[in-house]
């Protein structure tokens, strides 16, 4: 039976995995995607944030917030339903790969 | 909170879409993060540092937004076409392709960019003074036609930009060609109208001069002819600036009488705003000279400068035909005073340039010849970079792209990186002509020296060499698409190569550079050479630890001779007392400025027979401590002492090559010699011969008379000291200023300075043209570095069969050498053929050396040589260590 490649790239996977159940600022998502060992530098990480949001697989604004005594803004992101689909249909792939590789199907031998 | 403007600046210089996609998002965080550091720094060096270092990320944030900008989302260009029909888009998109492309390739971006730019920079810095010295127009209506009148002595050849008085009025009158002739001279003065003395700089005028260089006055009139006859009430004009600054600009200052040193005169009219006379001097009065309308019997009773107008549609030729023949008549009219004499026209323009203007035409060839190099250079690395897109562009053909459609993305390509290194160019030439400016001779008569920047003309100019760079290497780019659509390979998988067509254009770009790279190294080795003759010239003095200061006296208290008397006698004593002085002396002429000033040399026992001139030797009037400070031996006799008061007879003394000439088999000393008229002097010493007017000036006759009788108002001290003459010149100054406080010294410099100041230009010249050689040197060495590497990447395998054959590592060596050895051989011989017929460009430059010096050329060769094997010896190395075995497995 042919199968559909993820609508999800790694990376996208990643991030949309952070915000799965709350909404987060972007630079706590970029330390997130970093631990799992994908390094972007900022402008590239909010680039592919901005594609998601495009895409309308999330939804990004500015919120205020205090430092010290400075009042600056930072970006935060929430996942929209198109998101959450994508994201269970990437993973559903994942699992189905991950079973045939246990079972021996992906095999070339 | 570093400044939000510079993020404001920075965003606008970005892409909307970027901006609200990347930077700001991505900035808030280094906010947030820096806000969230500075709260937790403790240390003040830590704080010192927190904010460089975010302004630093801030930049790097900008330089990867616009790398995102140029990378991201673009379709990839090896297989898709664009979408967009329209020109525009394309052309846009043609852009876009050539930026992503130079990114890509940062080792050859940054190599071809760096040549390029060099190139244009340096280029464009020559021009930008080329461009203010010699290009831009004089600040006069219609400059081009006026013209300067110099004497040539057609015995000597020895010329002068300043004519006799008597030939002046004759010439005036007989003239043809010329709208009019006008005399002109500088000098200073002080007007001592208030309590507050105002030094100034006076141009002096004939009946014409101002109206011949069309100065319109901002009020009143013109000095005119009524003002220069003799008798005439005195007046004045005002420059337009000491009009502003001196008198607030007050429109009530025609007719108010002002008092200058020796003279009170009446303003008569005010100056246009700017004007000055030459151009880059400073002009606050202008007085008129009291001339004869009548030659003078004694014509050369005096001496002015003399600048001339043509009429409508006459040349300089016809200037010069018609002063030829002025000159021819007036030889036959006056054959005593005038034989030999003969007088030509200069260029405005030519006159005051001098020998900057042979020197900047010199190194703007020069620099033309390493913008080429660089060219070359270039072009060789687009072609060995074609090889590696061979495959990308194949697949391109294959898939339907045209040839012209290739051809146009290659030009695109190398148009963005001839405009980016252009940008850059102009930028290296903002401070490269700068530093030009600030290495020529400062001489206040060159125009445009003091105005060198880059306006549209040097931006058109660099513009130009861009488009033409971006056309050379065009060429380049369609040569490659024609051949690979010859060849047709999509088959190209076993690596790229080179056809015989690109081989040949590399070798032949390589031979280029190495002909371009002798003909600059011989022009350097020649300049080299010149210099080290000049260095090693003996002017007759010494020049270490002596210092010259030109002392000028107040004319309205040194009128009588007894207080210029009482003023030298006191200076000289002070001086000479100052700690660290040894001599002190005063001349009106400092050797080695140029200076030409001559006197007729004549015995009255042997007179010139009549019908002819006497003939004339250098001029100078010199106290007994000129000779001991510059350490002019006395030969035989005596130097000047106080025995030669203006009571007592007239003395001179002469140089050893007027005792050789003039006294060939008995001593000079005693014997007479005619001054003026029927007057003579005595010739009490002979001293030593030196070199006058330059150091190239060969030692020359002179004649001393004695400043011990003259002392004029105005006068140059020369000081020996015992050590760095520059620590004593404060006490010396002190020491003038304390008899006159209204002495005006100034031009106060070592003589070892003049010196070095008089053979400056061949300094300039020398420096820059041999950086060129070794910028061309040091890129026809990468060029050949170049091709012999691909060539031996080329021939690993052929090299792999023959070291398996039995080839040995110096028969491998040799092979790769021979091939360079080739290159550099042909290269060397086109260029010195080249060299050979270019090197009478350098001949005003050039000293005590001649153009075939082989001694220079045979230096030239083995230094090109010896780069050339050094470019070459690498590749022949890594050629000399292919694995026979592993190249033989491959096959």
């Amino acid at each position: 039976m042919p199968r559909e490649l993820p609508p999800l790239s790694h990376l996208q996977f990643l991030a949309l995995g952070v915000i799965l159940s709350s909404d987060e600022p972007g630079r706590v998502i970029r330390d997130v995607v970093a631990d799992y060992g994908v390094r972007r530098t900022g402008a590239a990480f909010y680039q592919l944030m901005a594609r998601l949001e495009r895409d309308g697989l999330i939804d990004g604004w500015y919120e205020p917030v205090v430092v010290g005594d400075q009042a600056v803004r930072e970006r935060r992101y929430r996942i929209t339903a198109a998101g959450s689909r994508a994201w269970r249909q990437t993973r559903s792939f994942y699992e189905t790969v991950a079973a045939a590789a246990a079972q021996g199907r992906l095999s070339n031998a | 909170m570093p400044d939000p403007r510079l993020v404001r600046v920075l965003s606008a210089l970005l892409p909307r879409r970027v901006v609200a996609d990347a930077f700001e998002p991505a900035w808030e965080d280094l906010r947030i993060a820096y806000l969230i550091r500075r709260q937790r720094m403790t240390s003040p060096l830590g704080k010192a540092v927190l904010r460089p270092g975010y302004l630093s990320l801030i930049i790097l944030l900008f330089l990867d937004c616009w790398r995102i900008a140029i990378l991201v989302r673009q379709p990839h260009p090896a297989i898709t076409e664009p979408k967009q029909t329209e020109r525009v888009h394309m052309f846009l998109y043609l852009i876009r392709h050539a930026f992503r492309q130079l990114v890509r390739e940062p080792a050859f971006t940054v190599a071809a960019l760096l040549t390029l730019a060099l190139g244009v920079g340096a280029n464009a810095a020559v021009f930008a003074v080329v461009e203010a010295v010699l290009l831009r127009p004089l600040p006069y209506p219609s400059a081009d036609d006026l013209v300067i009148l110099n004497h040539r002595d057609k015995r000597t050849g020895i010329t002068k930009e300043f004519i006799a008085i008597g030939d002046y009025v004759d010439l005036t009158t007989r003239q043809k060609t010329f709208e009019s002739i006008g005399a002109w001279g500088r000098g200073q003065t002080s007007l001592v109208d208030r309590d507050d003395p105002y030094r100034v700089h006076l141009l002096g005028v004939g009946a014409n001069t101002l109206d011949l260089l069309r100065m319109r006055p901002v009020l009143g009139r013109v000095i005119n002819a009524d003002d220069t006859r003799e008798n005439a009430p005195p007046v004045m004009m005002l420059g337009y600036e000491t009009w502003k600054k001196r008198y607030g600009g007050d429109p009530a200052i025609l007719g108010r009488v002002i008092r200058l040193e020796q003279s009170e005169r009446q303003v008569v009219g005010v100056a246009s705003e700017g004007f000055t006379f030459p151009p880059n001097a400073t002009t606050d009065i202008i007085i008129p000279f009291d001339l004869p309308t009548v030659a003078p019997a004694q014509r050369k009773s005096g001496w002015t400068f003399a600048i001339a107008r043509l009429k409508p549609g006459r040349t300089l030729e016809d200037g010069a035909t018609d002063l030829t023949m002025m000159s021819r008549q007036l030889e036959k009219e006056f054959p005593q005073q005038n034989l030999a004499s003969e007088y030509f026209p200069l260029g405005l323009r030519t006159a005051l340039a001098g020998n900057t203007k042979p020197a900047l035409l010199l190194l703007f060839a020069a620099v033309g010849v390493v913008l080429l190099i660089a060219c070359a250079n270039v072009a060789n690395l687009l072609l060995a970079r074609s090889l590696g897109r061979r495959r990308e562009m194949s697949v391109r053909l294959a898939l339907g792209a045209g040839g012209g459609r290739l051809a146009l993305q290659l030009l695109t390509e190398s148009l963005v990186l001839a405009l980016v290194a252009g940008t850059a160019g102009v930028l290296m030439a903002y401070w490269g002509s700068h530093a030009l400016v600030a290495l020529l001779p400062q001489s206040s008569d060159v125009p445009g020296l003091n105005d060198v920047r880059i306006n549209g003309r040097v931006l058109v100019f660099a513009l130009g060499i861009v488009v033409l760079t971006t056309i050379v290497f065009g060429l380049v780019a369609a040569l490659t698409v024609r051949s690979e659509r010859a060849v047709g390979v999509l088959n190209a998988s076993r690596g790229s190569s080179m056809g015989a067509r690109a081989r040949r254009a590399t070798s032949a770009l390589v031979v280029a550079e190495v002909a371009l790279a002798i003909v600059l190294l011989v022009g350097a080795g020649l300049i080299l050479r010149s210099f080290a003759a000049l260095l090693a010239v003996d002017p007759g003095f010494r020049t270490e630890n002596v210092m010259t200061l030109s002392v000028q006296l107040p004319g309205n208290r040194y009128r009588e001779r007894g207080a210029r008397e009482g003023f030298y006698t006191q200076a000289l004593a002070q001086i000479k007392a100052t700690p660290g002085v040894q001599d002190v002396g005063m001349a009106a002429v400092t050797p080695l400025t140029g200076n030409n000033w001559t006197s007729p040399f004549e015995r009255p026992e042997q007179p010139v027979p009549a019908g002819e001139r006497p003939p004339e030797v250098g001029w100078q009037l010199a106290s007994n401590g000129y000779f001991k400070a510059l350490q002019i031996p006395l030969v035989t006799g005596r130097l000047f002492d106080d025995r030669d008061s203006p009571s007592s007879p007239m003395v001179v003394i002469v140089s050893e090559a007027i005792q050789r000439r003039f006294f060939p088999n008995e001593s000079a000393v005693g014997k007479r010699v005619k001054i003026q008229g029927d007057q003579t002097a005595e010739i009490v010493g002979v001293v030593g011969n030196i070199r006058r007017a330059g150091l190239r000036d060969e030692p020359r006759a002179d004649i001393y008379f004695p400043f011990e009788r003259n002392k004029p108002g105005q006068t140059t001290l020369f000081v020996r000291t015992a050590a760095n003459p520059e620590k004593a010149l404060p006490a010396i100054k002190a020491a003038i200023t304390r008899i006159e406080p209204n002495a005006f010294v100034s031009d106060e410099q070592t003589l070892a300075h003049v010196a070095s100041e008089s053979e400056r230009v061949t300094q300039v010249v020398l420096w820059l043209l041999g950086v060129f050689a070794v910028t061309s040197l040091a890129l026809a060495a990468i060029g050949i570095y170049g091709v012999m590497s691909y060539a031996v990447r080329q021939r690993t395998r052929e090299i792999g069969t023959r070291i398996a054959l039995g080839a040995t590592r110096g028969n491998i060596v040799w092979l790769v050498l021979r091939q360079g050895v080739t290159i550099a051989a042909i290269g060397t011989v086109v260029g010195l053929a080249t060299g050979l017929g270019t090197t009478r460009f350098l001949s005003s430059i050039m000293y005590g050396v001649k153009g075939t010096d082989p001694l220079t050329l045979g230096t030239a060769v083995v230094l090109l040589v010896i780069t050339i094997m050094l470019a070459c010896y690498v590749p022949a190395r890594r050629a000399a260590s292919v694995d026979p075995a592993k190249t033989l497995a491959e096959q």
